[in-house]
C-alpha cells in the first residue's frame, strides 16, 4: 500500500505552513469571540428591553445570524462593501466582523436568556439596598452571568475555529487552504499526500478544540450556580 | 438567471433530503449515546465519550473525506448521498448527545430522587418522569443543532453532492455572476430554513412545560 | 409565530439588499490604473494556490507554476512589487470587479460570458480536453456514455464549461480539487474523467490501466490574463508585455521552467501561446493566425 504520504509534511517548511495556517484560523476565532462577549453582554441587555423597535430588530438580527450562510456575510462584507461603498476592509478584518456579527447575536441571545433566568430576587433585593439601576447590573447582574457566559463562550470558540475554513473564499490562506496547497503541489510524487495531510489536519483542528471544549467543561463544573 | 432556478431547484431538494435523513440519524444516535452515558454501560460508554468529543471537535468537511475516499480504499465503496448523510448523522449525533445530555443534567435531582421514594424503578423514572423533561428542555438546543446540521451541508462538496452552496459556487465561477447566484442561494436558504426556525419557535413555546420556578 | 415570520421577512429584505446592494457600484472606479499601481510600489495578482502545475505553493511558501513565472515577469518589468492572493475559481471575477487585485493570472478561460464581466488581455496558453479511462471500458466517444454513467470533472475547469455548454445530457460528477477527483476516479466512482488533454495524457502516462479514449475534445480554448473592466491602462501594459515576451520565446522558457515535468516536451507547441498570437501548430511548421488582441 502506498505510503499515506505524511512524508511531505517534512518538505521545507510545509509543516510549519500548516501550524501558521492553524494559527491563523484560531487568531481569527480568538478575537471574534472576545469582542463578542463584550458587545454581547451590551447586546443581551438591549435585547431585554420592552421596546418594541428594539425587540423586533433584534428579532431580525438572529433571524439573519441562523439563516444566512456565513460564505455569503464574508462575501457582503469583503466585496460588497467594495462594490457599494468603495470600502476597502481586508480579508481578515472581514471574517473578524462577519464572525463577531454572529458572535454577538449568539452571546446575546445567552446573556438574554441568562439575564432572565436570574431570579427576581436578585433584582428587588439590590433595589431594597438603594444600588441604582446600573449599578445593580454592574454588580450583581452581570458578574454572574458572566459566570454562565464563559463556558458557553468557550463552546463558541471550537464552533468558530471550524467554521474558519470558510475564510479561503476570500483569501485567507488558513489551515485547510494550507494542507490543500501541499498535497496539489506534491500530487505527482506523493499522490496519496492527501489522507496524510487531512489526517494531520483532522488531529491539529481535534489538538486545538478539544483541551478548549474541556476547559469549558472544568469551568462549567465549577462554576455551576 | 432564470436558467439557475432549476439548477437550484434540484440542489435544495438534494439537500433537504440528504440533510433531514442526516439530521434523523443525528437524533437516534444522539439518544443512543446520551441512554448509554446515562445508565453508564461499561465499555461503551468510554466509546461513546470518545466518539462524541471526536466528531465535536474536528470539521465536517475532513470527516466527509475520509468516509468517501478512505473507506472504498478499505474496499467498502459508498455513495456520494450515502457519505453525505452518514457523516452528517455522525457529526449531528456527537452535538444532539450533548444536547441531550445537558437537557438532563438540568433536572433537578430532587426529581429523580422523588420518582425512586415512589418505588419506580431506574427504567421507570428515566421514562415517564425524567424523558419528556429531558426533551422539552433540550428543545431550544435541538433546533439550533437542526439548523446547524442543515447548513453544514454546504461541505458537501467534498463528496460531489451538487447542494445548494456547491451549485452556487459553481456556477459563479463557470460564468461569474456572483450577485445573481448568491441572491437566489440566500433566497433557497431562507426556503429550506425560515419553515425549521418559525416551526422550532413554535415548538420550544409549546413544551416550555419543564421550566417552573421562575 | 407571526413574530418569526414578520422578522424573518425583514431579515430577507435585509439580507436581499445586502447582496443586491453588491450590484450598485461606487462613483469612483474600482481598479487602479497603471500609473497609480507603480506609485503604490506593490501589484496585487490572483493566482491558484493548489493548482499544480499552474498556480501552486512550494515547500518553501513561495508562489510558483506557469501562471506565476509570468507574474513574476510581468511584476518585474513593471518595476513594482509582488502581492500574490490565493483565488478560488469561485472569486476570481469578483476580485476584479472590486479591483481587490490588479490581475488575475489564476488559469482564466476566456469565454464570452466572462468577457462580458472583465477585460481580457492576450492569451498566453492553449487549453484543449481529453478524456481518460479505464483500459478495460475505455470510452472513445461521448456517445458511450450511458444515461446513468458520470463523468468526473473538476468545479471550475475548462472541461466542466464544455461539457455543460456542449453536452448537457452528460451526467457530471464535480469535484473541488484534483486529489479528490483522481481518487474518486481511481475509486472507480466514474466511467471518464474529462480534464486538460494534457493533464489527462499525463495521467495515463503515469498509472497503468488507464487510456485516454478522447485525445482531443472540442475546439481550443485560451487562457490569458484579466483585468477589470475598463482598466485599459493595464490592460494595455499587459498586452504589451505578452508582445515584446514573444520576441524572447518567454513562454516557451515558462513552459520549460514550469510544465515540462509534468507534461513533458510533446505538449510543448500545442500548448503556448507566444507573444499573444495563436498558431494554428502542424507537424512541421507553424501558420500565423489572426492575433486575438481584446
Amino acid at each position: 500500500m502506498q505510503s499515506l504520504g505524511i512524508d511531505v509534511l517534512f518538505k521545507g517548511s510545509n509543516f510549519l505552513r500548516l501550524l501558521g495556517g492553524l494559527w491563523v484560523s484560531v487568531r481569527i476565532s480568538l478575537i471574534s469571540v472576545i469582542l463578542s462577549i463584550a458587545l454581547g453582554l451590551v447586546a443581551g441587555v438591549l435585547m431585554t428591553s420592552k421596546n418594541i423597535v428594539l425587540k423586533a430588530v433584534f428579532r431580525v438580527y438572529l433571524e439573519i445570524v441562523r439563516i444566512m450562510p456565513q460564505m455569503v456575510l464574508l462575501f457582503i462584507v469583503y466585496f460588497g462593501t467594495s462594490r457599494i461603498f468603495g470600502w476597502n476592509i481586508e480579508a481578515e478584518a472581514s471574517a473578524i466582523i462577519v464572525f463577531v456579527f454572529w458572535g454577538v447575536a449568539e452571546m446575546g441571545d445567552l446573556v438574554r436568556g441568562a439575564l432572565i433566568s436570574i431570579p427576581k430576587i436578585q433584582y428587588e433585593s439590590a433595589e431594597a439596598l438603594g444600588l441604582s439601576k446600573s449599578q445593580t447590573y454592574l454588580y450583581v447582574i452581570l458578574p454572574q452571568t458572566v459566570r454562565r457566559l464563559i463556558p458557553l463562550s468557550i463552546n463558541l470558540v471550537t464552533r468558530m475555529i471550524k467554521t474558519t475554513s470558510l475564510v479561503l473564499m476570500i483569501g485567507i490562506v488558513e489551515v485547510l487552504k494550507v494542507g490543500q496547497q501541499i498535497i496539489e503541489a506534491n500530487r505527482t510524487t506523493s499522490p496519496n499526500a492527501a489522507f496524510g495531510v487531512f489526517l494531520v489536519v483532522f488531529l491539529l483542528y481535534f489538538l486545538i478544540c478539544w483541551p478548549i471544549s474541556r476547559f469549558a467543561g472544568y469551568l462549567e463544573k465549577r462554576w455551576a450556580a | 438567471m432564470k436558467e439557475y432556478l432549476p439548477l437550484y431547484r434540484d440542489a435544495l431538494f438534494l439537500t433537504m433530503r440528504i440533510g433531514w435523513e442526516g439530521i434523523l440519524l443525528a437524533f437516534v444516535i444522539g439518544l443512543v449515546c446520551v441512554l448509554i452515558l446515562h445508565f453508564r454501560i461499561f465499555v461503551l460508554k468510554q466509546i461513546t465519550s470518545f466518539y462524541i468529543e471526536l466528531f465535536r471537535n474536528t470539521p465536517l468537511l475532513v470527516q466527509l473525506f475520509f468516509i468517501y475516499f478512505g473507506l472504498p480504499k478499505l474496499g467498502l465503496k459508498i455513495s456520494p448521498a450515502l457519505c453525505g448523510m452518514l457523516g452528517l448523522g455522525l457529526l449531528g449525533g456527537a452535538y444532539m448527545a450533548e444536547t441531550f445530555r445537558s437537557g438532563l443534567e438540568n433536572i433537578p435531582q430532587i426529581q429523580f430522587e422523588s420518582a425512586e421514594s415512589l418505588g419506580m424503578s431506574r427504567m421507570q423514572t428515566f421514562r415517564y418522569v425524567i424523558l419528556p423533561q429531558a426533551v422539552s428542555s433540550s428543545v431550544p438546543g435541538l433546533v439550533a443543532n437542526v439548523i446547524f446540521l442543515l447548513k453544514e451541508t454546504s461541505v458537501f462538496s467534498t463528496v460531489s453532492l451538487m447542494d445548494l452552496m456547491f451549485t452556487a459556487k459553481d456556477l459563479i465561477g463557470m460564468y461569474g455572476r456572483t450577485v445573481e447566484s448568491l441572491t437566489l442561494l440566500v433566497v433557497f436558504y431562507l426556503i429550506m430554513l425560515l419553515p425549521v426556525s418559525i416551526l422550532g419557535s413554535f415548538v420550544e413555546r409549546r413544551m416550555r412545560h419543564a421550566e417552573f420556578g421562575n | 409565530m407571526k413574530n418569526s415570520a414578520k422578522a424573518a421577512l425583514l431579515g430577507l429584505t435585509f439580507a436581499l439588499t445586502g447582496v443586491l446592494g453588491m450590484t450598485a457600484f461606487a462613483d469612483d472606479k474600482v481598479y487602479r490604473t497603471l500609473d497609480e499601481i507603480k506609485e503604490d510600489g506593490t501589484i496585487n495578482i490572483g493566482v491558484f494556490s493548489d493548482k499544480s502545475p499552474f498556480g501552486y505553493v512550494d515547500e518553501n511558501g513561495d508562489y510558483a507554476g506557469y501562471d506565476v513565472y509570468f507574474g513574476n515577469q510581468l511584476a518585474k518589468d513593471l518595476g513594482v512589487d509582488l502581492n500574490y492572493v490565493s483565488t478560488e475559481a469561485a472569486n476570481r471575477v469578483e476580485y476584479l470587479t472590486t479591483g481587490k487585485v490588479d490581475v488575475i493570472l489564476a488559469n482564466f478561460t476566456v469565454t464570452p460570458e466572462r468577457a462580458e464581466q472583465v477585460d481580457f488581455a492576450l492569451p498566453y496558453m492553449n487549453v484543449a480536453l481529453g478524456v481518460v479511462s479505464p483500459e478495460d471500458a475505455p470510452i472513445t466517444s461521448l456517445d458511450q456514455i450511458g444515461s446513468d454513467d458520470q463523468v468526473i470533472v473538476i468545479s471550475g475547469t475548462t472541461a466542466e464549461t464544455y461539457l455543460v455548454k456542449n453536452n448537457p445530457e452528460i451526467k457530471l460528477q464535480k469535484y473541488d480539487t484534483y486529489a479528490e477527483a483522481k481518487t474518486a476516479f481511481e475509486n472507480g466512482s466514474g466511467v471518464a474523467w474529462a480534464n486538460d488533454n494534457t493533464e489527462v495524457i499525463a495521467f495515463a502516462a503515469e498509472n497503468p490501466g488507464y487510456v485516454v479514449g478522447i485525445p482531443s475534445l472540442g475546439s481550443n480554448d485560451t487562457i490569458a490574463p484579466a483585468v477589470t473592466k475598463g482598466n485599459d491602462t493595464l490592460l494595455s501594459a499587459i498586452n504589451d508585455e505578452i508582445v515584446s515576451l514573444g520576441k524572447d520565446n518567454f513562454f516557451h522558457k515558462d513552459y520549460e521552467e514550469t510544465l515540462l515535468d509534468t507534461y513533458g516536451k510533446d505538449y510543448e507547441d500545442t500548448l503556448v501561446v507566444e507573444g499573444g498570437q495563436i498558431a494554428e501548430a502542424s507537424t512541421e511548421a507553424e501558420t500565423e493566425a489572426a492575433t486575438e488582441a481584446e
